[in-house]
């Protein structure tokens, strides 16, 4: 890996080793040298530039969630160490709600929930992020409903005049990293059923995934069978049916030890305008940031793990509608 | 396809491919009938609860389990396999099943409730034909699931005269084989043998860190913390008991990570404190199937299955 610390064998093992050096062995203070001084994060829930800020936001989640994990479940990549390599992270994390901060009074509860971040890294350095936390987990094992943890946040940022604005085009702000993955089979297969479960080709589903296929999704509801995609991709798009689906990166890999795997990040953008997971149509104009990973097996795909959140989406209903006050 | 798949009708693209397809014939497709040609005239079938003889046996316990359990879905996760026609294959089958309790039955009256458990099927074939198996449900998980205790479940079934298994019990159903020698089984063996004689730093050391787990009781569990509580309250329970692996198979096939599949057995006294509550010195035998994907980072998926009603059942029988 030219150009990354010897220590390293490879890029996952980079991406794995540098997450728990930063936030289990508190290596805070890394991040000075693991991020670049002016990377971009983006989040479904707000726009960040800065590695000050960066470490600022870690602080604060460690003082919230103390003994969080963060378990690499994959590390889905592209490009080379002289281009610059994007690396989409699946974690795993565990943690203790024991302190106050962004999510209300410590609840004192156990959370289970996934992460997918995608971040570009190239001369030792992450420089370029796009980061989605399953914030509708997070919150419901709090005792929130997703939409009320959104009223709520827009009161406690100040109303909706001065709260954190959720991400969309609009507030975008480019980095260094213009790469769109690679033209591996497996990218272009899932990019394929995405494409068309968003044409609501829904026949899709028992075409391309295992019967036994084993589903984990945005609020950290897990599924089986084909039944439990359909009901998922479904009431994701319906609230949405005109929005426009965008594929914005794409990766296949097949690796030694792993199935087929790949992972897409995608863009939702457009008005709420249907009955779904959303409840009654409201108009609001929405962006949903989202990320995918799949794995495929000799009986279609076996392994879903989509994630995109909720709480910013409610957030962007709610300011459009006024219905914060 | 890598090995040779004979004495099977073309219908199937592979020895998974009959598996998964006489699977939902059988059950899904209703195809009870099909058993007569499907399973030997005196098929062997042991279940941790007991031993069966003969396909028309087997067809009334299918048809017993379809009348409590009517919309019983069986979704196949897995198939690892071994051998050849020579020798006959065995296929390790782990099958995730739900459905609703709406059938009077082993669980007593029906509680309307809705199960989603594992079970592993060891079934050896030859020409079409299933004619020795092995087979593990997660009762302990189904019963939890229906609001019930395991241990009660077992109270209630304690004079049905059916006898637990154990080795004394058992029959030669022809399969003689003990799986194959690919490292990724060997590998798995390896780790069980390990975690059995209470070297549990085998776990961080040979578990991916963000492995998850699916145990017996429906249990979900991740990372090494959960592997060493699983296993640990399981073997404290029978802390002299005797450890067996009966049949291995590990695989290195396309579109699939390395994997394995072990059954194995414990069979001695519960004397220790573990999740069996306090030690009675009751004699037990334990069947266990174990399957595992592993990864670049180690060990990243196991599920263990061993029938928790079965056991407190031979507990009970001690007891009294």
């Amino acid at each position: 890996m030219r150009g990354f610390d010897n220590r390293w064998k490879d890029f996952p093992d980079y991406i794995i080793g540098i997450t728990k050096e930063i936030w289990e062995d508190r290596g805070l203070a890394t991040l000075h040298d693991y991020y670049a001084p002016d990377i971009p994060v983006r989040s479904p829930g707000s726009m960040v530039i800065g590695n000050q800020d960066v470490i600022a936001a870690t602080m604060a989640t460690l003082a919230e969630f103390p003994d969080r994990t963060l378990y690499g479940e994959d590390v889905i990549w592209s490009g080379t160490p002289e281009d610059g390599m994007l690396s989409s992270h699946r974690l795993h994390s565990t943690a203790t709600h024991t302190g106050d901060g962004a999510y209300g009074k410590a609840t004192g509860k156990r959370l289970q929930y996934r992460i997918i971040a995608d971040c570009h890294a190239i001369n030792n350095q992450i420089n370029d992020e796009w980061l989605i936390r399953d914030q509708g987990a997070i919150v419901r094992q709090m005792g929130w409903d997703p939409a009320d943890y959104a009223r709520d946040s827009i009161a406690r940022e100040g109303g909706a005049d001065n709260c954190v604005q959720p991400f969309t085009p609009a507030i975008d702000q480019p980095g260094p990293y213009k790469g769109r993955g690679n033209d591996n089979e497996w990218g272009e297969k899932y990019a394929d059923i995405l494409n068309r479960i968003m044409g609501a080709d829904l026949a899709v589903i028992p075409a391309e995934y295992d019967r036994a296929c084993q589903l984990e999704y945005a609020g950290g509801r897990s599924g089986i069978s084909h039944g439990d995609a359909d009901k998922f991709w479904t009431s994701l798009r319906s609230s949405f049916p005109n929005a426009k689906f965008a594929i914005e990166h794409q990766i296949g890999r097949e690796d030694p030890m792993m199935p087929p795997r790949a992972a897409i990040r995608w863009g939702l953008h457009g008005k709420h305008e249907g009955w779904g997971a959303f409840g009654q149509p409201t108009g609001a104009e929405v962006y949903i940031m989202g990320a995918s990973h799949a794995e495929f097996g000799p009986w279609g795909l076996r392994r879903e793990y989509t994630l995109f959140d909720e709480t910013a989406v409610w957030k962007q209903i709610i300011l459009a509608t006024g219905a914060h006050d | 396809m890598t090995e040779a798949f004979t004495g099977f009708s073309q219908r199937w693209a592979d020895f998974p491919d009959y598996i998964i397809g006489i699977t939902k014939e059988i059950w899904e497709d209703r195809g009870l009938a099909t058993l007569h040609d499907y399973y030997a005239d005196d098929v062997v079938m042991r279940f941790p609860s007991g031993i069966l003889r003969g396909n028309q046996t087997v067809i009334n316990g299918t048809m017993a389990t379809i009348a409590e359990f009517p919309d019983r879905v069986l979704l196949a996760e897995d198939v690892i396999w071994s051998g050849d026609a020579e020798t006959g294959y065995l296929s390790s089958h782990r099958v995730r099943t739900s459905g609703t309790h709406t059938g009077f039955g082993a669980f007593g009256e029906p509680t309307g409730k809705r199960f989603d458990i594992r079970v592993i099927a060891d079934c050896a074939a030859k020409s079409d034909t299933i004619y020795d198996e092995w087979l593990v449900r997660d009762y302990g998980g189904m019963a939890r699931q229906l609001g019930l205790d395991p241990q009660k479940i077992a109270r209630d079934q304690i004079n049905d005269g059916v006898k637990p298994f154990t080795p004394a019990d058992d029959v030669d159903g022809g399969y003689h084989g003990t799986g194959n020698t690919n490292e990724w089984g060997a590998k798995y063996a390896d780790i069980l043998q390990r975690i059995m004689a209470a070297d549990l730093a085998v776990i961080p050391r040979e578990y991916d860190r963000a492995c998850h787990l699916h145990h017996a009781g429906a249990r979900d569990g991740l990372s090494h913390a959960d592997a060493d509580i699983y296993w640990t309250a399981l073997r404290s329970s029978f802390p002299s008991a005797t450890f067996a692996i009966h049949h291995q198979i590990g695989r290195d096939d396309a579109m699939m990570p390395p994997r394995a599949a072990i059954r194995w057995s414990l069979t001695g006294k519960h004397d220790g404190w573990g999740m069996f509550g306090p030690p009675t010195g009751a004699p037990v035998h334990i069947m266990g199937i174990s399957h595992a994907e592993f990864g670049p980072w180690g060990l990243r998926h196991e599920t263990t299955l061993y029938d928790e009603v079965s056991i407190w059942k031979q507990i009970t029988l001690h007891t009294g």
